[in-house]
């Protein structure tokens, strides 16, 4: 009896020290990956506000932009009619964009649009 | 000048994070529902719904006054995107999936597994150029991000490139950061353009591209990682994004790799092609360009075909498509080996190949399109417009101007030059034709150096 009980102490400390290493092994198989940042740094652009605005659209000149693609210029129609019945005083302009513009040509171009009133109305953008 | 912009709402985020990028993130912009507006844009009546729902709150954004955000925004900060990030697993294949994990999260993948970047992997694939890691290529669109080499490097060990690849890739980044490359609209378009990626030169065979049978598909290493590679750097320097702000509608056929092959130098008839683009032979080359999805011509194993007769069929399908915008209109024809041959022994060259394609692919006026499929007006207003605004050359412009009157036969394409002409496929083979009908330049031919592992491309 005094031997199964010296060998059940044996026993539970063997499971013990089993378990610790088990343990102890398991920290050390952990596996830490240094990686790095595959992403581009942008310089931040300088940020702008937008245009003040009040009031009615009453005598307003507002331009209406159509961007060139395929059905455009009737959702701009539409509008267009809709605005001189609810705002008989508002002038309405219709002023597509270059046909084929592109980014590389629209900083020759804006400027223009401010030429033609005091508001726009730009899409469909797609 | 107060205004609004508006879109449709699957562009929403596209046309917000367009805003932020150029610097104007408050302005004012409205989103029309897209279920009901592109089946509506035809006819003015079937759009009068779309419109009630949409003016009160145009009028709204025209006129309501500037919160003090909108007015006096706050600046945007530098996000720093160099620190190295650390991620442990119980084991190696777990920290590699949570690498693979918190990639993907960020947008920083493609969906495949990748390679983890770390630095003695970084710094291997580095060691494959003279180039200094810090040095700079330049902005990629859209968002700007800022091509170093050593981002490069980091997105090719992710791809699974080998360090001899890197001079191959920097070559192509430099071609599609070119200022005469409009990289915009082959980033973000909803036509989905797909890079295509030509070798050139003895680098080719040294690094062991496929030109032959398959080349456009799996099992060459070297194809199918420095396309992906290319894809990853475009990805993450500049930052885009399927349903944010890359708008791709079908997605690129070939998304993971792109049309990355090598041209068969030893069995053209002709000289190589970066020969034709004014490089000496034997020069490694890179040719970057972009492409619609490709077309397939010739009879392959199965049919019998002539060479005439494929270039007859390539004439017809690219005069039945138009003119559209011939001022940046490309086509490349990638011949097989065999059909090249064929149409050498009837005395073709590649230039008289190229002045053949050009004549015979002219359109008559009478058959100009009243409206261009892509947009309002019609064909002969936008080459009107392609002249008075310079992107069709005054060399060229007399040519199409002497044309567009009954009788006349318009040109697809500025010049003859803008056929180019490549050899690779098997043998049999079929016979590509990759077209581009962008609104600007696309196509780049960049010499490789600085390679420190090839004997080619030093």
């Amino acid at each position: 009896m005094r031997i199964m009980k010296r060998n059940r102490k044996w026993f539970l400390a063997a499971a013990l020290l089993a378990g610790g290493l088990c343990t102890a092994a398991a920290a050390s198989a952990q596996v830490t990956l240094e990686v790095m940042n595959p992403r581009g740094e942008i310089p931040p652009p300088k940020t702008l506000g937008i245009s003040p605005r009040g009031g009615s659209l009453d005598g307003k000149k507002i331009v209406l932009i159509d961007n060139g693609k395929y059905g455009a210029s009737n959702f701009l129609n539409v509008l267009a009619d809709m605005l001189k019945q609810k705002y008989p005083t508002a002038t309405i302009v219709m002023y597509p964009k270059p046909a084929a513009e592109t980014i590389t040509d629209l900083p020759k171009w804006y400027p223009t649009v401010k030429q033609q009133g005091d508001l726009f109305v730009f899409g469909v953008g797609d | 000048m107060p205004g609004v912009y508006y879109t449709t709402t699957e562009f929403l985020d596209d046309a917000k994070s367009a805003a932020k990028d150029r610097g104007m993130p408050g302005i004012r912009t409205l989103a029309l529902p897209a279920d009901k507006y592109y089946v509506a844009r035809a006819n003015k009546e079937e759009l009068q719904p779309v419109a009630d729902a949409f003016f009160d709150k145009m009028v709204d954004a025209l006129t309501r006054p500037l919160t003090a955000e909108e007015a006096k925004p706050s600046q945007a900060q530098q996000l720093h995107e160099n620190a190295n990030i650390k991620v442990t697993g119980k084991n190696f294949q777990d920290a590699s999936e949570k690498v693979n994990e918190l990639f993907l999260d960020n947008h920083w993948a493609d969906g495949l597994p990748i390679i983890p970047p770390t630095p003695e992997l970084v710094k291997a694939m580095e060691a494959g150029t003279t180039r200094s890691p810090k040095d700079v290529l330049g902005q990629v669109a859209p968002k700007s991000g800022t091509a170093t080499i050593e981002k490069i490097a980091i997105n090719s060990v992710m791809a699974g490139a080998k360090p001899e690849y890197f001079p191959v890739i920097l070559a192509a980044m430099e071609g599609f950061l070119d200022k005469h490359y409009d990289l915009t609209h082959v980033m973000a378009s909803t036509g989905s353009f797909t890079p295509v990626v030509l070798v050139d030169g003895p680098i080719a065979k040294e690094l062991n591209f496929n030109s032959g049978i398959g080349m456009l598909g799996h099992g060459w290493r070297a194809n199918s990682t420095v396309g992906r590679a290319i894809q990853l750097s475009l990805l993450n320097l500049g930052q885009t994004w399927p349903q944010v702000n890359f708008m791709g509608l079908t997605g690129r056929l070939e998304a993971y790799t792109f049309y990355t092959f090598a041209e068969d130098t030893a069995k053209s008839p002709w000289e190589p092609y970066n020969v034709s683009q004014g490089f000496q032979a034997g020069d490694n080359t890179v040719t970057v360009s972009s492409s619609g999805n490709p077309q397939v011509f010739g009879g392959g194993a199965v049919a019998p075909w002539t060479a005439q007769g494929v270039i007859d069929q390539i004439v017809t399908q690219i005069r039945n498509r138009g003119v559209a915008w011939p001022h940046a209109q490309k086509h490349i024809l990638v011949l097989h080996p065999d059909c090249a041959v064929e149409l050498a022994n009837h005395g073709y060259t590649r230039r008289s190949l190229q002045e053949y394609l050009y004549e015979q692919t002219r359109v008559p006026y009478e058959k100009l399109a009243k409206q261009v499929s892509f947009g309002e007006g019609s064909e002969e207003e936008f080459i009107r417009a392609s002249i008075a605004d310079g992107r069709i050359r005054s060399d060229r412009a007399q040519i199409f101007l002497d044309n567009l009157k009954p009788g006349g036969r318009v040109p697809v394409v500025q010049s003859p030059d803008d056929f180019h002409i490549v050899v690779a496929g098997g043998s049999p083979g079929y016979d590509l034709l990759f077209t581009y009908p962008g609104t600007n330049w696309a196509h780049q031919t960049v010499k490789i150096t600085g390679a420190t592992l090839t004997k080619a491309g030093q």
